[in-house]
């Protein structure tokens, strides 16, 4: 059916180890920062913490947000995560007994996510239009609408001292206490995601129409790709921030951001999808890319070895999050709800 | 894989604030139990059943680039759909309300430029509340309610009992005239059969086109033929002033007193009306044939001579239509002599409104290539006037029907079924601002092959 080069195929590569069923589309999905808990919640806004006890697991519902849910995150040291969905809410949630320390009110009944800070328990929310800034007793410390319109992602620098945020007419970057206003990276079009590469050198932005922005931060400037098939939502940088890897069609394109950077550059590129990638996510810990498209097909690389893939799984349905942990382990969270976690050994 | 391969209908509800949005959308989710139909909400409303999911979404209009194309989306509508996709197995409908000032452009185009929607969703239809009682304040002034009205594929005459009947059919036609493609009701508090409103079925051509029988008739230089059975002799065409100084008139001889017979002339007049008309004064004679005779209408009474050869049938085409003039036919006694049979035909222009639609029905088969550069320049050139736009297409050399349709510079299309026996033809209407019909005609008709 597949017409593969299968050559490179090893079956250590994607071995499953348990799976659990939330029955409803899993929307977002985290591992605690000790790699035993993982935290997700679905479309509906249904809230679950999950024990990973490495060949098995357990998981229980602690809540919900009326209305669906959008994302979830762990504060850097495991004590807690944050929830987010449309009933304009935050929820705070005790990473052992799974209650709920808190609800802090966003500013807009579509939360569309809530993410600590890498390394200090500062939270960020987007609501609407809104940014707002929560420090680890969850006062709010900063506040910006500064944004042409809802805001569909934001993410931290890794050093934590910034945030920047993704929204119609590009990129505004928050560094609270050294700036007298936020920095725009402007482009005449809705950004949908953002992702900072992990030596803080780029933004890479993913667009409704189609293209990738990388923009460099300290000068402002920007080498856009276009020539997608379609708006690209799926952005993930290896761990030397030398390589991003994006969706937005079938084929994945792998851009060098080395000396000078992508312009000028032709990606590397990797064809074994049919259909519409959905999800991207090279190891955080390592140097392989998890890539799944929307005929379920889960698909394994060593990109920066050769083109071919490495593993392969069908899945009963398209992925919806794929998330690495630092010992090499994958899960994977589906559209129909199931949570499924791969073991990603052999060389 | 678990998600059903079908796409969920939305349909668009626009209208002036007042003018029955929520009524009719309360209407809709109280008749349709057992179906999950998700809202969403522009303008709060009091929604109060169980059986919806209810959105509120603050209206964010964007300007998006795609290739060469530059045109406005609701990015609003991008997030809040793209995320009941990802529960759709769980919606049967999904309703969008958008606020009483809005341009549905935006709305309408959104389904165009998002793979991801354009996959999952099918634009069911637009549905435009107008309140019979105060629309015609907006028509003068309001850029939004013409197009809300140009926009649809139903309207709904509303408050219909705040009204004279007379006010009704002079609205209806103004509506009419602007939007020609969309049905229109009549309806007080917004009560209406579901099935008139919901599952349309996206852009059901022949729906469109049942809407009116003289809707993509060709149009016609004259406005009225009467077929009269005559003995030989001289007959006087008597007239009064009127609103033009001078019409144009082809009398000539027809085969038998049937509506065969008159419907047979049709097309030679039409040749007859192309040609140089042949100016007359008051009082002379005109013979029956293929001469197109220019009559003066200014005097105070005035009366020309018909004159017929040998008896059998004669028809008269004239431009204007006679009661325009109390024109009537007498014999040699003075005796008035009445038609057998009359026809109306739709004019070249019968109003002056600024949004019209312009329908084009012609059989033949296209050549693909001339009809996309027509239409590319077309749609570059003309776009932003253009609002909606719907066919169905011959293609030379294709076995299935073409159907498209567009919004503003937005275009899709596709190969639907194949054809039946003898209907293979072209039909296909444009609405718009400042359309001009005779270059649309003639454009297209420059593609046939």
């Amino acid at each position: 059916m597949l017409d593969l080069d299968l050559s490179h195929l090893n079956k250590a590569s994607l071995v499953e180890r348990w799976y659990v069923e939330l029955n409803d589309y899993i929307i977002d999905l985290s591992w605690s920062p000790n790699q035993k808990q993982l935290a997700a919640i679905t479309v509906e806004g249904a809230v679950f913490l999950i024990e990973d006890h490495d060949d098995e697991a357990s998981f229980k519902q602690l809540g919900a947000h009326n209305g669906g849910g959008n994302s979830v995150s762990w504060i850097y040291d495991g004590s807690e995560f944050a929830t987010a969905g449309h009933d304009g809410l935050i929820k705070v949630w005790d990473a052992d007994n799974g209650s709920l320390i808190q609800e802090l009110s966003a500013g807009d009944p579509w939360v569309s996510k809530a993410t600590y800070s890498p390394k200090k328990g500062i939270l960020a929310s987007a609501a609407g239009k809104h940014l707002k800034l929560w420090n680890s007793s969850r006062q709010l410390v900063y506040e910006s609408s500064d944004h042409a319109s809802t805001i569909a992602d934001i993410g931290w620098n890794p050093d934590g001292s910034g945030i920047a945020v993704a929204a119609y007419n590009g990129i505004t970057l928050h560094v609270p206490g050294r700036q007298t206003q936020p920095r725009k990276y402007v482009w005449k079009g809705s950004s949908l995601a953002l992702s900072w590469s992990p030596d803080s050198k780029y933004i890479a932005s993913g667009e409704q129409d189609s293209t990738v922005h990388f923009w460099y931060v300290k000068s402002g400037e920007d080498a856009q790709m276009s020539g997608f098939p379609t708006k690209v939502l799926e952005l993930s940088w290896d761990r030397s921030g030398r390589w991003l890897a994006t969706g937005g069609g079938a084929v994945i394109c792998l851009w060098d951001c080395a000396g000078k950077g992508p312009a000028g550059r032709r990606p590397w590129q990797y064809d074994a999808h049919l259909n519409k990638l959905t999800q991207l996510a090279f190891q955080t810990h390592g140097d392989r890319l998890a890539s799944t498209d929307s005929d379920g097909f889960l698909f394994l690389w060593e990109p920066l070895k050769h083109n071919k893939i490495i593993g392969g799984v069908g899945l009963k349905a398209a992925a919806s999050c794929l998330r690495w942990n630092r010992e090499g382990a994958l899960a994977v969270g589906q559209r129909d709800g199931n949570l499924v976690k791969f073991a990603s050994n052999g060389n | 894989m678990s998600i059903a391969n079908s796409t969920v209908p939305v349909t668009v509800l626009t209208g002036f604030l007042g003018s029955g949005k929520t009524t009719l959308l309360n209407r809709i989710l109280s008749e349709n139990h057992g179906k999950r139909i998700a809202v969403i909400e522009n303008e709060f409303g009091e929604i109060g059943v169980d059986n919806a999911l209810v959105i509120g979404a603050e209206e964010e209009i964007f300007e998006m680039n795609n290739g060469c194309i530059c045109c406005t989306v609701r990015g609003d509508l991008i997030r809040i759909l793209s995320n009941l996709m990802k529960r759709r197995d769980k919606f049967d409908h999904i309703m969008i309300e958008t606020t009483g000032m809005a341009d549905p452009g935006p709305v309408a185009q959104t389904f165009f430029m998002d793979d991801e929607l354009k996959e999952a969703l099918t634009l069911d239809g637009v549905v435009t509340l107008v309140d019979a009682k105060h629309v015609s304040l907006h028509l003068e002034d309001s850029d939004e309610v013409k197009e809300q009205i140009a926009f649809a594929d139903v309207i709904l005459l509303n408050k219909v009992d705040l009204v004279s009947s007379a006010e009704l059919d002079q609205l209806e036609a103004r509506i009419h005239a602007m939007n020609a493609a969309a049905k229109i009701y009549r309806t007080r508090d917004a009560a209406i059969d579901m099935d008139k409103v919901l599952n349309l079925g996206g852009f059901d051509l022949d729906r469109a086109l049942e809407v009116d029988p003289k809707f993509l008739e060709p149009e016609y230089p004259f406005e009225w033929s009467g077929l009269f059975d005559l003995k030989a002799g001289d007959y006087r065409l008597v007239l009064k002033p009127g609103p033009d100084p001078a019409m144009n008139l082809n009398f000539r001889s027809a085969n038998g007193v049937s509506e065969s017979a008159m419907r047979d002339t049709v097309e030679k007049a039409v040749l007859v009306f192309s040609d140089e008309e042949l100016f007359l004064k008051a009082g002379s004679s005109i013979e029956p044939g293929e001469q197109l005779s220019q009559i003066d209408l200014e005097g105070d009474e005035l009366s020309y001579v018909l004159h017929v050869p040998t008896d059998g049938a004669y028809v008269l085409f004239t431009e204007h239509h006679p009661d325009e003039f109390q024109a009537y036919l007498t014999d040699a006694t003075g005796d008035r002599v009445e038609p057998m049979l009359t026809r109306e035909y739709k004019p070249d222009h019968e109003h002056d409104e600024e949004v019209t639609s312009v329908g084009i029905s012609t059989p033949g088969d296209l050549d693909l290539e001339k009809f996309q550069d027509w239409l590319r320049d077309l749609l570059a050139n003309q776009g932003p006037d253009i609002f909606r736009m719907k066919g169905v297409l011959s293609f030379q050399g294709a076995k299935e029907r073409y159907v498209f349709q567009g919004v503003h510079m937005l275009f899709d299309g596709r190969m639907d079924r194949p054809w039946r026996e003898g209907e293979r033809s072209n039909s296909l209407i444009f609405i718009g601002r400042n359309l001009d019909r005779e270059a649309l005609n003639a454009g297209f008709n420059a593609c046939l092959t």
